[in-house]
């Protein structure tokens, strides 16, 4: 039995260090957005900077809070709604198909994976109005489902599975479901399902996300604003020309904090799941 | 039993008298409940006149959504345009009016449209038309909101107007005078601006130089104040919807650039970026001594830098008179309440409601009729050394006249503006860099 | 760990979600046994669903890229006047110009970052394991806007703490992040870089942890340096991931649109950080050349297809010369 940790398994102080610091830089960011809204511009405008956090985060809270326009908890709850759909939707629409692409033959299989990839090629802003006008059509101005629909599915979820799938699952364990006599779907639900549940987890979280951050196509779709998502409702908080520092750098850290709130809760389980695999070997 | 003419006529006028009476306690039928949908930008629509007029019309609901400018008056209008779904109103700022008088289709005549009666106890008069209260604008303002078939599509909020905001405690330090009107007559002409830039230069220390202090912010402001001082600029109207392009002819242009590129090469400005970080810290600091400022930027100053308060003085700009900024709220042609929105604005821009605006933000009224008001008049800014800013700004902008402006105003704003900052980090000279934006001009044109 | 063997007989590494199977290797054919007509039924919901949302944008680009289009005014057919416009258009060079240099200052010293933090968190015996992995997912939820004006103030010519920290190790002179190429590009980078790092490193991590203890135990006790084993044990078994994070990095970085346009919309004064998306949306939003736009999109999916076939093609010959 070893005793002794083998050399190269031994941790240096400078490791820690490293660490250290790529904790520092990764959190620093954040921390500044902190301490820009808890001070007064004044503060703010002093060089060198104040690195301490003022004692006005409260009223900055308060006032990002009650803005004209800004219905915080409503924009809260627009983005959890149009995150978790869009989160949903696309790990359904992606394992299903995903499967297909990784484990099931059928006619133009080869074509269709590829038109797809390829359409990840393609710069989404080009699409706007095109969409818009689709959504316009389908009467979903101005609503959340105007934010889910043309989100449901994406090439890259898709491709993902896909991915997953043909790692995750070895084609004996299917053929040999397959020669028990289970259908298809029956594979699909109690054998597929249950062994890609982290990966899939990871592809809806980055989804979420997405959602979450997504800016540009909610403030074309989203007139009222008790419709609004976070992002959207952050820009009531512009003043004319400008920046308005504080006030916005507060918006940013509540539209933030939720998530890192949900991160304490979920980020174990992101981080195994963008690591799979290998764990599970 | 014969009844008589008279019982039964005192019958007859008892009931009538009963039904009248009736009629006039009966409630009055509520007024039918509207929303009117605005999209804006920053604080054209002010919170607490929207307040205002819900108290005088419970029945009106405001629901305001507030975005970026660029985004709001390019891609969301577009395609709310194309898509013909949109807002009652819509803020445009002066920048894109070049733009959208090229496209009268996107938007409601007003001088079709008539006041309603449901503002007069607020003193709009009903059956006011656009060519009715025009006259109580600044006429050059006015000219924004006109398309390129005369029908009236934007009445203006405010007007930016331009003057110079300077430091005086470092003025005094550079030995210049600090007097507000002694400080205006040092620069009757753009040139003398750049000299007393120099002479500023000249007193600063060693130590303060290295810091990289310097006479105004960002010399690459003088080019739109000259600008905005002539009569034309990049386009002859010659009634088409695009007008006629001049850039490369006009004069005036050549006069903006050849004074900025001079300002720029007496080093009078500091480079910094405005509305960036480091401008409000140099605001903070004194890094820079004089901003070309419009009236709303004072509000600006006054949150940025609130400890330099009583240090700012306003003086006149040099030649006289200057413009930056200022918005038109326009109806849009596909617009579901169009006269529910038309009364709104009236009222919002009456000029009783622009001074009210100019009391509590800052926002300069475009109704010039407000002009002779002693409110606005008298109105003193300690923040800046008492300085009597509505006559200033009120005759600073009485100076200007229309300008023109075509389809492809920010294009060419944007690639004259990328020229002389190439040439103040000193990427280029002033003649190469004058000719790239020739070169990025015709691509625009053509491409 | 169970040995997956693939449909050519031989085996592969466990950890391989990330290969991207290409063309020629469309070939392997699925699981025999199952019924294969199914595939149309699942395929069908997505789809659907794609073919209107995700194929109406591709059909409309390629259209009015043949058009000179305003959405207010008319419309004019142009043929292949667009492409040839953009061909000959130096600010299309320009940006493919900024967009590569931005994409290789972002990718290249971010894998050598994430594959150096991976080795630091392979091993077993470091404390906070847990901890520091969860940290390293923090800077992908904030949003790109906050960010950039963060990173804006930071990066700040006269003030900005960069600048300041550079003066205290002695450099006079300021940096100006937004006038310079290389320096903008390198403010950018670092944003992209600040997001990504931490996701990335926990992908080369996973296929780390896959490599078998053994393999570093006996060239341990055959002498092996840390770095030795680094080179020789763990970097081979790297291959597939590196392709991965590459092709992905490739897709995404030459498409780098929100940090640009947040740090000036029109690309600097000398277009110095113009990306290709930042020119397709200024032409199409800001110029209202929306068939101009369209041909720069088809421009921009050509150049990532053969970027990241590139790719593909080089990493597949070197691991496949390579495999130990």
């Amino acid at each position: 039995m070893k005793t002794k940790t083998p050399r190269w398994r031994k941790t240096s102080p400078l490791s820690y260090f490293l660490l250290a610091t790529i904790t520092f830089l990764s959190i620093f960011p954040f921390y500044w957005m902190f301490v820009v809204s808890s001070n007064t511009n004044a503060e703010i405008s002093k060089s060198p900077p104040s690195l301490i956090p003022g004692g006005r985060f409260l009223i900055v809270a308060k006032k990002v809070m009650s803005a004209e326009g800004v219905f915080f908890s409503n924009a809260l709850l627009n983005t959890f709604i149009v995150g978790i759909a869009i989160a949903l939707a696309q790990v359904m629409f992606s394992a299903v198909a995903g499967f297909a692409f990784a484990k099931l033959n059928f006619r133009g299989r080869k074509s269709f994976i590829l038109f797809v990839v390829g359409t990840m090629m393609l710069p989404s802003q080009l699409g706007i109005i095109p969409l818009f006008m689709l959504v316009k059509n389908l009467r979903l101005i101005d609503s959340l489902l105007g934010l889910i629909v043309p989100a449901l599915v994406t090439a890259f979820g898709v491709f993902w599975m896909r991915q997953i799938i043909d790692a995750q699952i070895p084609n004996e364990l299917l053929e040999a479901a397959s020669i028990d006599g289970a259908s298809v779907p029956r594979i699909f639900f109690s054998i597929v399902l249950p062994i890609i549940r982290q990966s899939s987890f990871v592809l809806g979280l980055f989804a979420f996300l997405a959602a979450w951050n997504d800016y540009l196509w909610p403030t074309i779709i989203l007139q009222s604003p008790r419709h609004f998502t976070l992002q959207v409702a952050l820009t009531q908080l512009k003043p004319m020309y400008g920046l308005d520092y504080a006030l916005q750098m507060g918006g940013a850290f509540l539209a933030t904090a939720p998530l890192l709130i949900l991160f304490i809760f979920v980020g174990r389980r992101l981080v195994s799941g963008v690591m799979d695999g290998a764990v599970k070997g | 039993m014969r009844t008589t003419w008279k019982t039964k006529s005192a019958a007859a006028l008892a009931a009538t008298l009963a039904i009248t009476a009736g009629v006039l306690t009966m409630p009055a039928p509520a007024a039918e409940p509207v929303t009117i949908t605005i999209w804006t930008f920053g604080d054209v629509i002010q919170r607490n006149l929207v307040a205002e007029y819900k108290a005088l019309h419970p029945e009106v609901s405001l629901s305001i959504k507030k975005s970026d400018l660029d985004p709001l008056n390019g891609t969301n209008m577009v395609t709310a345009c194309t898509s013909k779904v949109g807002p009652d109103i819509v803020a445009v700022e002066v920048s894109y009016s070049g733009y959208w008088r090229s496209y009268p289709k996107c938007f409601q005549d007003l001088r079709q449209m008539k006041t309603s009666d449901a503002n007069v106890a607020a003193g709009v008069e009903a059956g006011l038309s656009a060519t009715d209260i025009k006259k109580n604008y600044l006429g050059w303002r006015w000219e924004h909101g006109v398309a390129y078939d005369d029908s009236v599509i934007g009445i203006p909020t405010d007007v930016g107007g331009l003057e110079v905001a300077y430091r005086v405690d470092l003025f005094k330090k550079a030995g210049l005078p600090t007097d507000r009107v002694a400080v205006g007559k040092l620069w009757p002409t753009w040139d003398a601006f750049i000299a007393t830039g120099q002479k500023y230069l000249a007193k600063l220390s060693p130590a303060d130089k290295k810091a990289g202090k310097g006479f105004i912010d960002n010399a690459g402001t003088i080019y739109a104040a000259i600008m905005n001082q002539g009569t034309e600029k990049y386009y002859k109207n010659d009634g088409t919807d695009t007008g006629k392009l001049i850039y490369d002819t006009n004069p005036q242009v050549k006069k903006a650039w050849d004074t900025t590129i001079k300002a720029t090469d007496a080093g009078i400005g500091t480079r910094i970026g405005q509305y960036t970080s480091d401008w409000n810290i140099g605001m903070n600091k004194g890094t820079f001594a004089t901003i070309l400022a419009p009236a709303w930027m004072m509000d600006y100053i006054k949150a940025q830098a609130p400890d330099t308060s009583g240090k700012w003085d306003i003086a006149k700009l040099p030649v006289g008179g200057g413009n930056q900024g200022g918005t038109q709220l326009t109806i849009p042609s596909y617009a579901k309440n169009k006269q529910a929105a038309y009364d709104f604005l009236t009222w919002y821009l009456a000029p009783e409601q622009e001074l009210k605006v100019f009391k509590t933000y800052g926002l300069f009224p475009a109704a010039s009729v407000t002009y002779s008001d002693p409110a606005l008049l008298n109105f003193k800014d300690p923040f800046f050394n008492n300085a009597p800013v509505g006559q200033i700004y009120a005759s600073g902008v009485s100076q200007l006249k229309p300008i023109f402006e075509g389809k492809l105003q920010r294009a060419i704003d944007q690639a004259i503006g990328a020229g002389l900052g190439r040439v103040a980090a000193k990427k280029m000279d002033a003649k190469k860099s004058w000719a790239q934006v020739l070169t990025d001009l015709k691509k625009v044109v053509n491409n | 760990m169970t040995q997956l063997q693939d449909v050519k007989g031989g085996t592969r590494a466990p950890l391989t979600p990330w290969k991207k199977k290409k063309k020629k290797e469309e070939v392997f054919p699925g699981v025999r046994s199952l019924n294969g007509r199914w595939g149309h039924l699942f395929v069908a919901p997505f789809m659907i669903m794609f073919l209107i949302f995700g194929l109406a944008p591709v059909i409309y680009s390629v259209y009015i890229s043949f058009f000179r289009w305003d959405p207010l005014g008319g419309s004019e057919f142009s043929g292949l006047r667009n492409f040839s416009l953009l061909l000959a258009d130096s600010d299309f060079w320009l940006a493919i110009r900024n967009t590569f240099s931005i994409w290789a200052l972002s990718t290249f010293p971010q894998m050598l970052m994430a594959i150096g933090l991976a080795v630091i968190l392979r091993n077993t015996r470091l404390k906070g394991k847990s901890f520091w992995r969860t940290i390293l997912l923090v800077p992908n939820i904030t949003s790109v806007i906050a960010i950039t004006i963060v990173f804006g103030q930071l990066f700040g010519r006269d003030f900005g703490i960069i600048n300041g920290i550079l003066d205290f190790f002695g450099l006079n002179r300021h940096i100006d992040f937004i006038e310079g190429v290389i320096p903008s590009h390198i403010a950018i980078a670092t944003m992209i870089t600040w997001r990504w790092v931490g996701y990335n490193t926990l992908i080369f991590l996973a296929s780390m942890l896959a490599i078998p203890d053994e393999l570093f135990e006996s060239a341990s006790v055959d002498g092996a340096t840390k770095w030795q084993q680094f080179r020789f044990v763990t970097l081979p078994q790297l291959k597939n991931t590196i392709t991965f994070v590459l092709i992905v990095g490739t897709i995404g970085g030459l498409q780098v649109f929100a940090e640009p346009q947040q740090l000036a919309a029109d690309g600097g004064s000398s277009k110095q950080f113009l990306t290709l998306t930042l020119f397709l949306y200024n032409q199409a939003f800001v110029n209202n050349k929306y068939g101009y736009a369209a041909a720069i999109g088809i421009m921009i999916t050509f150049i990532v297809l053969i970027i990241s076939t590139i790719n593909f093609f080089i990493t597949r010959k070197i691991s496949n010369d390579g495999t130990r």
